[in-house]
C-alpha cells in the first residue's frame, strides 16, 4: 500500500445537531477507584463529537499546517450558509467552523455545541461542505479531500437529486465516510433494539445508494457505526515516516583511494511521545491582592459555579553562587566535604543559605571542572578534532566474532547513490563479497566535516533487488565498564579447592527441570496458525508489537483534550492490540504447567523478606563483644577498641552537622562469631551489614536497612536474634515452612559454634517455640528430623557440644519426638509412637 | 554533571518528565592508594615496556605512576572523586608542612593525603616520577615490615580525615610481599590484621589488593593474605562472598599488567536496578541489572562566577514558573496535560495582566488533566519494576537490525530471593546448551516504559574476563521500524565480487571488534585540552593520535595492489555506462540521467560547462555526491570544485 502523503488534506466535518441528537444514552465507564461500576450519561450528540475531537486532535497533534478542517453543522435554529447566501434553500444549516489548521479553540467550539429544536437536511449539508472545500482549495488538485458526515440518521433527508451530489463528490474525488449513531453493523455484532422504521430506511439509503458506487453512490466511501469507530481509534497506528536520505562517502585508503558515495536513512528510529506540559491551577487574587491558594473542594458549594484557571508552566533555572570566603584552616581537609555540597543542585523548596547570593546568567563564564580547579572555556567547548564527512572502512571482522550486546543504538542503511551506478556496483561487489565470506566491516562514521567520529560495525545484507549494509554503533574503549563478577560455575573453598555441590550449583535434577523449562516454553510454534500452510507460527513478532507507553499516553493526551473532566471521564482501558505480548501464550503456559511446578518445586526459591528489623543493642551483643576482647588480648595496644571509640565521637559530632543524615553504623563486631568459628560446613556467607541503599529507589523506600549480618543470604532467619526473627516471620505467616527449616539450621549452627554455652538458654528457648509451631503448622516431619539430626550433631561430631544435649534433656519430654499422640492433638500425624518419644530423650 | 555519572542513567529520555534523579546523584570514588616501598618493590629492572635496555624502573616507580594515569583519568570523568597516596615499609620522614591528619603510624607516610583530585597534586606526581632512581632516595625503604594490621588502622584514620561521609571508600593495596609476617608472633599479626581490616569495613571502607609477582618472586595468596581478606564484603555491592569461598577477584599479576588489572576496579561496582524476575508464575528469582556498555559522553559544562580572586562555581537552581504571575510554582502541585495551542483570545481571564501563558479555564470541580500518579499508570501500564520470561526462540532470530540502544547486564541477587544463584545458573546454562535466547517484557524502574528484551547467555570466560549473566537487548517496537527506502539497485557481477574479495581477505581483523583498540578520540582530543588547560601548558594539536583512523599504511601493504585491480575492473564494467533507471517519477531533472564524467572533465577544460542545463548540472551534482541547491552559477562551481580534484586521474 502506497503510503498516503501525510498533510495536504482538508476534512470537513458535517455534524448533526438535529433535535434526535439529544437523546441520551449511558456508557460504561471504567470501574471507579474501589472498583465499583460507574456509567455516564451522555447525549448522543456529546457522545459522536468525541470521535470529531479526536479527529481534530489528531491534527492538532501531528502540528502540519497542511492538514486542515472545517465544521458544518445541520440542525440548527438559525441558517448561515455561503449557498443559502446567495440562492436561497439550504436551511437549518450553518458554516460552524471555516476551514484553518484547528487549534484548541476549534475544540472548545465544539464543546459549546448543542443540540436544537428543528432538523436539518444533511444532502444539503453535505452540498454546503463540499462546495465550501471546493472553493477553499480552488485549483490545488494535488490536496486529499475527505469529508466525514457524522449523524444519527433520524432526521429527514431529502432523497431527490442525492446522486448528482454523488456524482459531485466522484468528480471531485472527495472521499466520504459516514458515522452512524446506532447504525446497525453485521460485522461489529450490533443492532439497535426497537429501531424505528424511518431510521432503518435512513441507513438503508447510506448503505446502498450513497455510499455504494455500484449504485452511483460516492466511490470513496465507507459508512461505520460510531461504537465500533471509537474503538477504532484507540488501535495503536504505526506513523509512516518521509524517507530521506543523507549524503555519505565510504572511504578506504589512499592512493588507491577508493571512494564509493552512498546514502544513509534510518532502519530503526525510537519513536518518542510527544512530552506532556505541566499545569498548575492559577491562585485566584483575593481582594488584598494576595494570591491565595485554591481549593477546588470550597469552590464547588459557592452560589454560581466559579471557573478556575490551569495556567502552563514554564522552566526556570537560576543561578547563585557561594559568596562565603574560604575558610583558611579549612583549606585541605574541609574540602572534601565543602565540594559534595557545591556539586548538589539547590532542591526545590530548600532554604538557600545566606551566602548564596542569584547571579545573571550573563554574568556567568562557561568552563570545566579539573579536580578542583576550574578551567574557563567560553565557547563551552575546546577546539575539536578535525575530521571529514564520511564512512571510513577500518578493516574487516568474522561475523562469529561480532558481539551482539555491543550494539549500542539505532541502527542504519547504507545504500549506494540511487544516483551513480558505478556506486552501486562497487558496494554490491562488497556487500556480495563480505556476505560470502561471513565478515562484517568495521567503520569510522563522522557525520559532517568536524563532527565527533563514531565506531560502528556493517552488516552485508541482500535484498531481492539492491544490495546494502546496516550499520550499528559499537562502544569505543571509554564506552566499556568493565567489572568483576564472581563465578556463577566454579566456586573454590578457603584452601582452594573447588567445590562441586553447594547451594548455589545447580544440581543434575535441577538442570534437567531447567532444560525441561526451556524447551516448554519454546515460542517458535506457540502463534497464530498460518492460514495457508496451517502451521502455527512464531510467537512474538516485533513488527505487531506496539510500543505501549507511547500508545497509551498519546490515547491519554487526546483524551484529556477532549473531555471535561478527568474524574468523572476517566480514560478508558487501553487498546487490547497493546497488551498482546504482556503474557506468553495461554495454551503455552498451559502445556508447560506440569514442567514450572517441577521447576519451582525443584529449586525452592524463597523470597527474602527484606530488612527484618533488628534490635541491636541487647545483652547478646555484649557477650560478643567479649569475645572479642578475649581474642584481641595479645594484639598491640591501641588498635580496633581505640579507633572505634573514636571513630564513634566523630561520626556522632558529623551526624550534627550533617543534621541527622543516616549513613554510619556503630555496631561492634557482631560478626565475630563466625570469623573464628572453624571452618566448617556450609558455612555462613557474611551478608553485609549494610548495603548502600541508594541504588534503587525501591531500597530508598527503606529508611534503614539493618539487616542482621548474621543471616545468611538464603535465609530468613538470623544468628543474632533468631527467636525474634522467628517470630516475626511467623507473625507475618506467609512462610511458615521456611522459617522452620532455616530456624532448624540457625539452632544447629549456633549450639555447635564456639562459646555456645552463653546462648544455651536462648536456644532452649528457641527449641521450644520451635516445637510448638511445629506442633500447630503441621511441620511435625521437619521437627521430628531435626531433633535427631541435632542430637547427633550435638554427641557425635567434632566439635560437638555434649553439653548442650545435657541441657535438652533436662527438659525432657517436651523437646522430644513428637508423636503421634501428641500430633494427633494439634490435627497432625506422626509415625513416632509414644514411646519411641519418651526413649528419644533418655537415650 | 560529569560524564561519568551517565554510567549510571539509563537512558530514557523520552521519560524524563517524572523520573526521579535522586538514586542517580553521583556517588563519588574515593579511592587510598597504599604502597609497598620495600626494597624489591623499589628494586630497579630493565623496563619490559621498553626497548632500551638502559631504561630501568621500578615496581614502586610503576604503580605510581598507574597512581597517576588513574588519577589523569578520573580527574576529566569524574573530578569530584578524592584520592589520596600512602607508601608504607619506608623510613621517610612526614613532611611538617603537610598535615598528616590523625598520626600516622611508624614506617609510613602519607604522601598525598585524601582530597578532591587537583592539578597541582597530578603535576607533584608527575614531577616524582621524572626519574625512576631518585625514588629509592625520596622514600628509602624502612628495613622492617610494617604490621598489616597498623596499615589498615592507619588507612582507617586517612579516610576519617579526608573523605565525604556519603562516597565509595576503597582502598588500593600494592605489595609484592606475600608473607609480611614471618616467623616470631605471625599469628598474633595475622589476627591483629583481621580485626583491624574487619574495623576498615565497618567504617565503610572496602580494600582491593594489587598483588605483583615476577617471575623470581612469586606470589601465594594462601601464605596469608587469603586468610586476612576472606572475610571482606564487598561494601558497596552487597555481592556476598561465602566466607568459605575464596574471593576470587584478587588480582595477582606481573607489573605490567597493574593498569589493565585496575581498569577492572577503577570504578565501583553499582547496580543500576535491582529487581524480581519471574521465570513463570510463582517462579521468580532476584536479578541485579548493570550498565556494562554505555555511551561516555563529554561532560556538560559548568557556569562561573568571577569573583575577583578566583572562580566560583555557580549552582543552578530549577523551578517552574507561572510566566504570567511571575511566581514559581510548587512542584507538588503539578498537574499533566496536552499543550494549549494556539489559547483562546482571553476574554474569561482576569483580564488584569498580560497573557504570556497558555491557560485553560474550567468549571470549578473540573480537572481536565492528569495527576502524576495517573501518568506513572499510562507509561508503566500498571506494572510494577521487574522482568517477566516470556519464552524462548532460537539464538539466530535475534537479528542484527533489532536494535534500538544499548544493552543491560544481570546477574542473580541471592539476597532478595534466596536459590537465585543456582536457578541462574541452571538457566545459563540450558540455554546455552540449547543456543536459544529468551524473550522478556520488562520495567527496570518504578517510572519506566515497559520494553521487550532478548535475553542474551553469556558464558563465563575466564581469558576474556567475561563475567556469567545475561545481556539484555532491547527491541524495538513496530512504532520504531522504518521502511527501506531503496528498492532497486545494480548488483555486482561476480568477478567484481571476487575481486573485491581479495582485498577484504587482506583487510580482516582477526581478533574481532575489541572497543579497547578505539579510544574514542573527540572525548580524548578535549581531555588533553582541558588537562593542558588545567597545567597551564600549550596544547600540542600536532601530537595527537587518532587510533581509530585506519591503518592506512598497513592497508596499503596488504592489500593496496588488490584494491587498485579491483578499481580498474570496476572502471571496465557495464555498471560504469549504465544509465540508472529512473524508479518513480518525483524527483525532478532525473531524465536528464547520468552525465559521462569524462565530457563533463572536458566542457570543463574547454570551460564550457555553462552550456549545460541546470536540470543537468543538478544530476550531474547528485550522481557524485555533491549539494544540489541553489543558483546555475553555484552548481558550475560546485563541479568545477570537483573537476579540480578529479582532473589529475
Amino acid at each position: 500500500m502506497p503510503a498516503e502523503r501525510a498533510g495536504y488534506t482538508v476534512t470537513m466535518f458535517v455534524v448533526d445537531v438535529c433535535k434526535s441528537m439529544g437523546a441520551t444514552k449511558t456508557i460504561p465507564l471504567p470501574p471507579g477507584p474501589n472498583g465499583e461500576q460507574r456509567s455516564s450519561e451522555v447525549t448522543h450528540l456529546q457522545y459522536a463529537l468525541q470521535y470529531v475531537k479526536f479527529k481534530i486532535q489528531d491534527m492538532i497533534y501531528n502540528g502540519r499546517k497542511t492538514d486542515q478542517c472545517g465544521v458544518i453543522i445541520f440542525g440548527t435554529e438559525d441558517t448561515d450558509n455561503r449557498i443559502n447566501d446567495e440562492n436561497g434553500g439550504y436551511e437549518n444549516v450553518t458554516e460552524y467552523i471555516t476551514i484553518a489548521q484547528p487549534t484548541a479553540e476549534t475544540l472548545k467550539r465544539l464543546d459549546e455545541l448543542k443540540p436544537s429544536d428543528v432538523y436539518g437536511d444533511p444532502i444539503d449539508a453535505l452540498i454546503v461542505a463540499v462546495e465550501a472545500q471546493n472553493l477553499y482549495l480552488g485549483n490545488k488538485k494535488t490536496w486529499t479531500r475527505k469529508v466525514i458526515l457524522v449523524t444519527d440518521g433520524e432526521g429527514p433527508i431529502e432523497l431527490e437529486d442525492w446522486e448528482v451530489t454523488a456524482a459531485k463528490m466522484n468528480e471531485l474525488n472527495v472521499a466520504l465516510t459516514v458515522v452512524g449513531v446506532e447504525f446497525d453493523d453485521e460485522e461489529y455484532e450490533f443492532k439497535q433494539k426497537n429501531k424505528p422504521h424511518y431510521k432503518e430506511v435512513n441507513e438503508q439509503f447510506y448503505n446502498d445508494q450513497l455510499c455504494n458506487p455500484e449504485n452511483e453512490g460516492v466511490k470513496n466511501s465507507v459508512v461505520g457505526t460510531l461504537d465500533r469507530v471509537l474503538e477504532d481509534i484507540s488501535m495503536p497506528e504505526v506513523r509512516t515516516h518521509a524517507k530521506c536520505l543523507a549524503d555519505w562517502r565510504c572511504r578506504y585508503s589512499r592512493e588507491e583511494a577508493m571512494e564509493i558515495l552512498i546514502k544513509t536513512s534510518k532502519c530503526i528510529s525510537i519513536n518518542r511521545p510527544k512530552p506532556f506540559k505541566k499545569f498548575y491551577i492559577r491562585p485566584k487574587i483575593s481582594a488584598g491582592g494576595n494570591a491565595e491558594e485554591h481549593d477546588m473542594e470550597v469552590d464547588v458549594d459557592e452560589d454560581e459555579p466559579k471557573n478556575i484557571t490551569f495556567a502552563q508552566l514554564k522552566g526556570r533555572t537560576e543561578y547563585y553562587v557561594d559568596m562565603a570566603e574560604p575558610k583558611d584552616g579549612e583549606e585541605e581537609e574541609g574540602k572534601g566535604k565543602e565540594k559534595v555540597k557545591e556539586e548538589e543542585m539547590i532542591e526545590d523548596g530548600d532554604e538557600i543559605a545566606s551566602t548564596l547570593e542569584k547571579v545573571e546568567k550573563e554574568e556567568l563564564i562557561r568552563g570545566f571542572k579539573y579536580g578542583t580547579s576550574y578551567v574557563p572555556c567560553p565557547d563551552g567547548q575546546f577546539s575539536k578534532l578535525p575530521t571529514k564527512k564520511g564512512i571510513d572502512v577500518v578493516g574487516f571482522v568474522a561475523e562469529k566474532k561480532f558481539r551482539r550486546e555491543y550494539s549500542m543504538g539505532e541502527v542504519q542503511y547504507i545504500w549506494a547513490n540511487p544516483d551513480n551506478s558505478t556506486a552501486q556496483c562497487a558496494l554490491s561487489a562488497m556487500v556480495q563479497a563480505m556476505y560470502e565470506k561471513g565478515v562484517l566491516a568495521v567503520g569510522r562514521w563522522v557525520t559532517g566535516d568536524g563532527r565527533d567520529a563514531k565506531m560502528g560495525i556493517m552488516s552485508p545484507t541482500l535484498f531481492d533487488k539492491v544490495h546494502c549494509l546496516l550499520w550499528a554503533p559499537m562502544p569505543f574503549a571509554d564506552d566499556v565498564r568493565k567489572h568483576t563478577f564472581p563465578s556463577l560455575s566454579v566456586i573454590k573453598n578457603k584452601k582452594g579447592e573447588t567445590l562441586t555441590e553447594h547451594p548455589y550449583i545447580p544440581t543434575e535434577n535441577q538442570s534437567e527441570a531447567m532444560d525441561e523449562f526451556v524447551d516448554s516454553l519454546d515460542l517458535m510454534e506457540a502463534g497464530l496458525k498460518d492460514e495457508e500452510s496451517g502451521k502455527r507460527t512464531e510467537w512474538f513478532d516485533i513488527r505487531d508489537s506496539y510500543n505501549p507507553a507511547y500508545h497509551r499516553l498519546k490515547q491519554a493526551m487526546f483524551h484529556c483534550a477532549i473531555v471535561a473532566d478527568i474524574d468523572t471521564n476517566p480514560l478508558p482501558p487501553p487498546h487490547p492490540e497493546l497488551l498482546k505480548y504482556f503474557n506468553p501464550p495461554k495454551k503455552l503456559l498451559k502445556k508447560a504447567q506440569s514442567t514450572i511446578d517441577e521447576c519451582i518445586q525443584a529449586f525452592n526459591v524463597k523470597h527474602v523478606p527484606k530488612a527484618a528489623k533488628m534490635v541491636r543493642k541487647g545483652g547478646h551483643s555484649h557477650a560478643n563483644d567479649d569475645d572479642e576482647e578475649m581474642l584481641l588480648l595479645d594484639r598491640n595496644p591501641s588498635t580496633s577498641k581505640h579507633s572505634q571509640s573514636h571513630a564513634q565521637s566523630e561520626v556522632a559530632q558529623e551526624l550534627e552537622k550533617a543534621g541527622g543524615e543516616n549513613d554510619t553504623e556503630d555496631e561492634d563486631g557482631e560478626l565475630l562469631l563466625d570469623k573464628v568459628g572453624p571452618a566448617q560446613t556450609p558455612h555462613p556467607l557474611p551478608t553485609p551489614a549494610r548495603s548502600l541503599s541508594s541504588f534503587s529507589p525501591q531500597d530508598q523506600d527503606d529508611d534503614a536497612m539493618d539487616i542482621d549480618p548474621q543471616r545468611d543470604a538464603n535465609r530468613i532467619i538470623g544468628r543474632t536474634h533468631p527467636l525474634t526473627d522467628f517470630k516475626d516471620n511467623l507473625k507475618r505467616g506467609d512462610i511458615v515452612t521456611k522459617a522452620v527449616e532455616d530456624m532448624c539450621m540457625v539452632i544447629a549452627e549456633v549450639v555447635i559454634a564456639p562459646f555456645a554455652s552463653r546462648r544455651k538458654d536462648e536456644m532452649i528457648e528457641c527449641l521450644t517455640e520451635l516445637r510448638e509451631v511445629c506442633l500447630k503448622e503441621d511441620e511435625i516431619e521437619q521437627w521430628n528430623a531435626f531433633i535427631p539430626n541435632l542430637k547427633q550433631k550435638c554427641l557425635h561430631s567434632t566439635p560437638g557440644n555434649e553439653e548442650f544435649w545435657t541441657e535438652v534433656q533436662d527438659v525432657g519430654r517436651e523437646l522430644s519426638l513428637i508423636s503421634d499422640r501428641e500430633a494427633k492433638k494439634s490435627g497432625g500425624s506422626s509415625n513416632i509412637s509414644e514411646v519411641e518419644a519418651m526413649k528419644f530423650m533418655v537415650t | 554533571m560529569a560524564p561519568y555519572d551517565e554510567w549510571n542513567k539509563i537512558e530514557d529520555d523520552d521519560d524524563d518528565e517524572l523520573q526521579d534523579n535522586s538514586f542517580f546523584d553521583s556517588k563519588k570514588d574515593v579511592i587510598l592508594f597504599c604502597i609497598d616501598c620495600s626494597p624489591s618493590m623499589l628494586e630497579l629492572r630493565p623496563d619490559p615496556e621498553s626497548e632500551d635496555p638502559n631504561l630501568k624502573t621500578s615496581h614502586l616507580y610503576t604503580a605510581l605512576t598507574v597512581a597517576m594515569q588513574l588519577q589523569k583519568r578520573k580527574v576529566v570523568t569524574n573530578p569530584n572523586d578524592s584520592f589520596g597516596i600512602l607508601l608504607f615499609n619506608t623510613s621517610r620522614k612526614p613532611e611538617t608542612s603537610r598535615k598528616q591528619g590523625s598520626e600516622i603510624k611508624k614506617n609510613m607516610v602519607l604522601f598525598q593525603p585524601i582530597a578532591p583530585i587537583s592539578a597541582p597534586a597530578i603535576q607533584e606526581l608527575i614531577q616524582l616520577l621524572s626519574d625512576p632512581g631518585d625514588l629509592q632516595k625520596e622514600f628509602p625503604p624502612s628495613g622492617t615490615q610494617v604490621a598489616i594490621g597498623d596499615l589498615f588502622t592507619s588507612c582507617n584514620w586517612v579516610f576519617r580525615d579526608g573523605a565525604p561521609k556519603t562516597a565509595t571508600k576503597r582502598v588500593f593495596l600494592i605489595t609484592d610481599e606475600d608473607n609480611p609476617h614471618p616467623g616470631h608472633g605471625a599469628k598474633q599479626l595475622r589476627t591483629s590484621a583481621e580485626t583491624t581490616l574487619h574495623d576498615l569495613l565497618q567504617a565503610g571502607v572496602g580494600v582491593e589488593p594489587f598483588f605483583i609477582e615476577t617471575e623470581e618472586k612469586r606470589f601465594n595468596m594462601n601464605t596469608f593474605y587469603s586468610h586476612v581478606l576472606q572475610n571482606q564484603i564487598s561494601e558497596e555491592d552487597d555481592e556476598e562472598e561465602d566466607a568459605n569461598v575464596l574471593k576470587q577477584s584478587i588480582s595477582i599479576s606481573r607489573i605490567e599488567d597493574l593498569l589493565s588489572q585496575m581498569k577492572f576496579r577503577e570504578v565501583a561496582k553499582r547496580a543500576l536496578f535491582s529487581i524480581p524476575l519471574e521465570l513463570a508464575q510463582g517462579f521468580t528469582i532476584g536479578v541485579k541489572g548493570y550498565g556494562l556498555v554505555t555511551e561516555q559522553k563529554r561532560g556538560d559544562y559548568k557556569y562561573f562566577v568571577d569573583l575577583g580572586d578566583r572562580l566560583e562555581v555557580a549552582l543552578p537552581k530549577t523551578g517552574l514558573l507561572d510566566e504570567d504571575r511571575q511566581a514559581e510554582v510548587n512542584k507538588s502541585s503539578v498537574v499533566y496535560g496536552m499543550a494549549v495551542v494556539g489559547a483562546a483570545p482571553s476574554n474569561e481571564n482576569d483580564g488584569e495582566e498580560d497573557n504570556l501563558t497558555a491557560t485553560k479555564v474550567v468549571k470549578s470541580g473540573q480537572r481536565p488533566f492528569y495527576t502524576p500518579d495517573e501518568m506513572r499508570s499510562f507509561r508503566t501500564l500498571g506494572l510494577e519494576p521487574g522482568f517477566k520470561l516470556l519464552g524462548f526462540k532460537p539464538r539466530d532470530t535475534l537479528k542484527f537490525e533489532d536494535n534500538v540502544k544499548h544493552s543491560l547486564f544481570i546477574y542473580p541477587d541471592e539476597n532478595t530471593y534466596a536459590g537465585s544463584k543456582r536457578t541462574f545458573t541452571a538457566l545459563l546454562k540450558s540455554m546455552v546448551k540449547k543456543k536459544v535466547i529468551g524473550l522478556a517484557l520488562g520495567v527496570i524502574r518504578r517510572n519506566a516504559n515497559p520494553t521487550f528484551y532478548a535475553v542474551l547467555p553469556q558464558e563465563e570466560n575466564v581469558e576474556e574476563m567475561d563475567p556469567a549473566g545475561f545481556h539484555l537487548i532491547p527491541l524495538p517496537f513496530a512504532d520504531d521500524i522504518r521502511s527501506a527506502p531503496i528498492e532497486e539497485g545494480y548488483i555486482a557481477p561476480d568477478n567484481l565480487k571476487d575481486a573485491a574479495r581479495a582485498w577484504i581477505n587482506k583487510m580482516t581483523i582477526k581478533s574481532g571488534y575489541i572497543p579497547d583498540a578505539y579510544p574514542n578520540p573527540a572525548l580524548a582530543y578535549h581531555y588533553e585540552q582541558l588537562e593542558a588547560s588545567a597545567f597551564q601548558e600549550e596544547f600540542n594539536a600536532a601530537a595527537f593520535e587518532d587510533h581509530t583512523e585506519p591503518k592506512l599504511d598497513l592497508i596499503h601493504k596488504a592489500a593496496g595492489k588488490l584494491l587498485k585491480e579491483w578499481k580498474t575492473e570496476l572502471a571496465n564494467d557495464e555498471s560504469a555506462n549504465f544509465v540508472v533507471a529512473t524508479t518513480g517519477s518525483k524527483r525532478k531533472g532525473d531524465g536528464a540521467g547520468q552525465m559521462d564524467k569524462d565530457e563533463v572533465l572536458a566542457k570543463f577544460n574547454s570551460g564550457t560547462l555553462a552550456k549545460y542545463k541546470v536540470d543537468e548540472l543538478k544530476a550531474f551534482c547528485r550522481g557524485v555526491g555533491l549539494g544540489t541547491t541553489g543558483k546555475k552559477a553555484d552548481l558550475i562551481e560546485r563541479v568545477e570544485g570537483w573537476c579540480e580534484k578529479n582532473k589529475r586521474k
